[in-house]
């Protein structure tokens, strides 16, 4: 089972976004069986209709899709309660933290709440990784230290440094962190995934398209075609998005 | 056919750096890599770095050609090093990565050895990431200084700054983009749409960024036979044979 545990889905005021028709297309074209649908921030700034979006079409396909939910941790109390409605009556299955389009640091202490609230609810939270300033993957371990309970989804491994020089931190973020899960979309160099199948685990490690930012086609490829075991590749590929959500 | 532009052997034992030759070449036959041009990541002494590779060159002939990977602060010793790996070692050309150097791209000394590569008729292989020294912006503020010169931007802009090197190229004609480690197929179609597939150039940035995975990224770009052609090797031939004369 092949699931894109990481497919924005909607209009972003950003210039990106995938109707739930093209992300199924996409799905079909490469055999992926499931994907987790991410709001996207749209015009009106407002996620909490985007969380009401996501959950309305995943009701439309749930075969296909189950969804995350997206807050912005500035909105406080008001963000506390639309995760509560988002989990508890939309039916979402995880959070989702931008801290790169909201414009906050991952580490900041606004971020608290929401960990604590995920860790109550048994929801895991990922992270759009990998930021200059707001999601480095030092500052994401930062987070995870302090609430190690709380499973965390690192998107790109929290480095997507073209120099390397994020490498060694995103390797100790999930080394020392056994709360952090490494998704693979447009990771710095190929042979991360294969070095930390080696180190942490495939059981840590998701398949994420992060598309349409990314591109589904090769970011598939990225697992599929990487030097490890296929048991492995079936872990990445599916299984273990498949267990943390209980799909 | 298929020659890589960009890719590292140099040995870092007991780190994920460590890059023997045997892997990159094991790595290019399973991508059907013909021929790859390597060179050190930095870190080791320079002119240790450069005889390294052209000891490596000469022992997996004809499948590596080399890249003088040099700091421009040590002046006119490396661009004497520089003649040498050229005209008495046959390498095809000059790597800059000013990361490593902390010198902006167009400071007297790197101006300076960017005029020796293109007396020398030799391009200069730049990294051309989202860091300071390596942006498309600052590279061609240099790009202007040297119009003799080919100058290519490794990673075209890596992942925030593709705009900016596409931008780049259209004003320098002097500027090639390559392909390597940057994860958008997407943005090598702008790229050849914007400045033509004559100026934009295959490469991994393997061993690290897998040659099998960076030659389907190209694939996907969605690229007509001729154009990919042109990035797959005729680009890079029609570089380094003028020089020679073949």
């Amino acid at each position: 089972m092949t699931v894109d545990a990481h497919a924005y889905c909607g209009k972003s005021i950003m210039g990106y976004g995938a109707t739930a028709e093209e992300i199924l297309k996409r799905c079909d074209g490469l055999s992926i069986e499931k994907a987790v649908l991410i709001p996207v921030k749209p015009r009106g700034y407002h996620l909490g209709p985007e969380n009401t979006f996501i959950a309305e079409t995943v009701k439309a396909r749930s075969d296909r899709f189950t969804g995350f939910a997206r807050v912005d941790p500035r909105l406080g109390d008001e963000a506390l309660a639309e995760m509560e409605r988002a989990i508890t009556v939309l039916g979402l299955r995880g959070l989702y933290l931008n801290p790169w389009e909201e414009t906050y640091r991952i580490n900041e202490s606004i971020v608290d709440p929401f960990m604590e609230k995920a860790r109550s609810m048994n929801i895991p939270v990922m992270v759009k990784g990998g930021h200059p300033v707001v999601s480095e993957p030092s500052q994401i371990a930062d987070l995870a230290r302090r609430f190690p309970e709380t499973k965390v989804i690192a998107t790109s491994g929290g480095q997507i440094n073209i120099c390397g020089g994020a490498l060694q931190d995103a390797m100790i973020m999930l080394e020392e962190n056994k709360n952090v899960y490494m998704e693979t979309s447009g990771i710095y160099r190929e042979d991360f995934i294969e070095e930390m199948t080696k180190r942490i685990g495939a059981g840590r490690l998701i398949f994420g398209s992060g598309s349409p930012l990314f591109d589904a086609d090769l970011e598939l490829q990225r697992v599929t075609m990487a030097h490890i075991g296929e048991v492995e590749k079936k872990q990445i590929a599916g299984l273990t998005i498949k267990n943390l959500l209980s799909l | 056919m298929i020659i890589d532009s960009h890719t590292h052997v140099q040995r870092v034992p007991e780190s994920f750096w460590d890059s023997p030759p045997e892997r990159l070449i094991a790595l290019m036959d399973e991508a059907g890599v013909d021929k790859s041009a390597i060179m050190s990541y930095g870190g080791a002494p320079r002119e240790a770095a450069v005889d390294y590779i052209h000891e490596v060159v000469k022992k997996f002939h004809p499948r590596l050609a080399g890249y003088a990977n040099l700091d421009p602060r040590e002046g006119e010793k490396a661009i004497e090093l520089l003649r040498s790996a050229i005209n008495d070692m046959g390498f095809d050309g000059l790597k800059l990565h000013p990361v490593a150097y902390e010198l902006h791209p167009s400071h007297p000394q790197s101006i300076a050895i960017l005029k020796a590569a293109g007396e020398l008729g030799v391009p200069a292989l730049f990294h051309c990431g989202d860091e300071d020294y390596t942006l498309p912006l600052q590279l061609a503020c240099a790009a202007r200084l040297v119009p003799e010169t080919i100058m290519i931007l490794g990673h075209m802009g890596g992942y925030f700054h593709v705009e900016d090197a596409i931008a780049v190229a259209r004003e320098c004609p002097n500027v090639i983009l390559e392909t390597s480690a940057m994860p958008y197929p997407a943005v090598i179609r702008k790229a050849v749409m914007a400045i033509g597939s004559k100026r934009v150039m295959y490469a991994s940035d393997g061993p690290g960024c897998v040659p099998v995975l960076e030659v389907e990224k190209v694939r996907l770009a969605g690229l007509s036979e001729e154009e990919q052609h042109d990035l797959f090797f005729r680009n890079y031939m029609r570089l380094h044979t003028t020089r020679k004369g073949i």
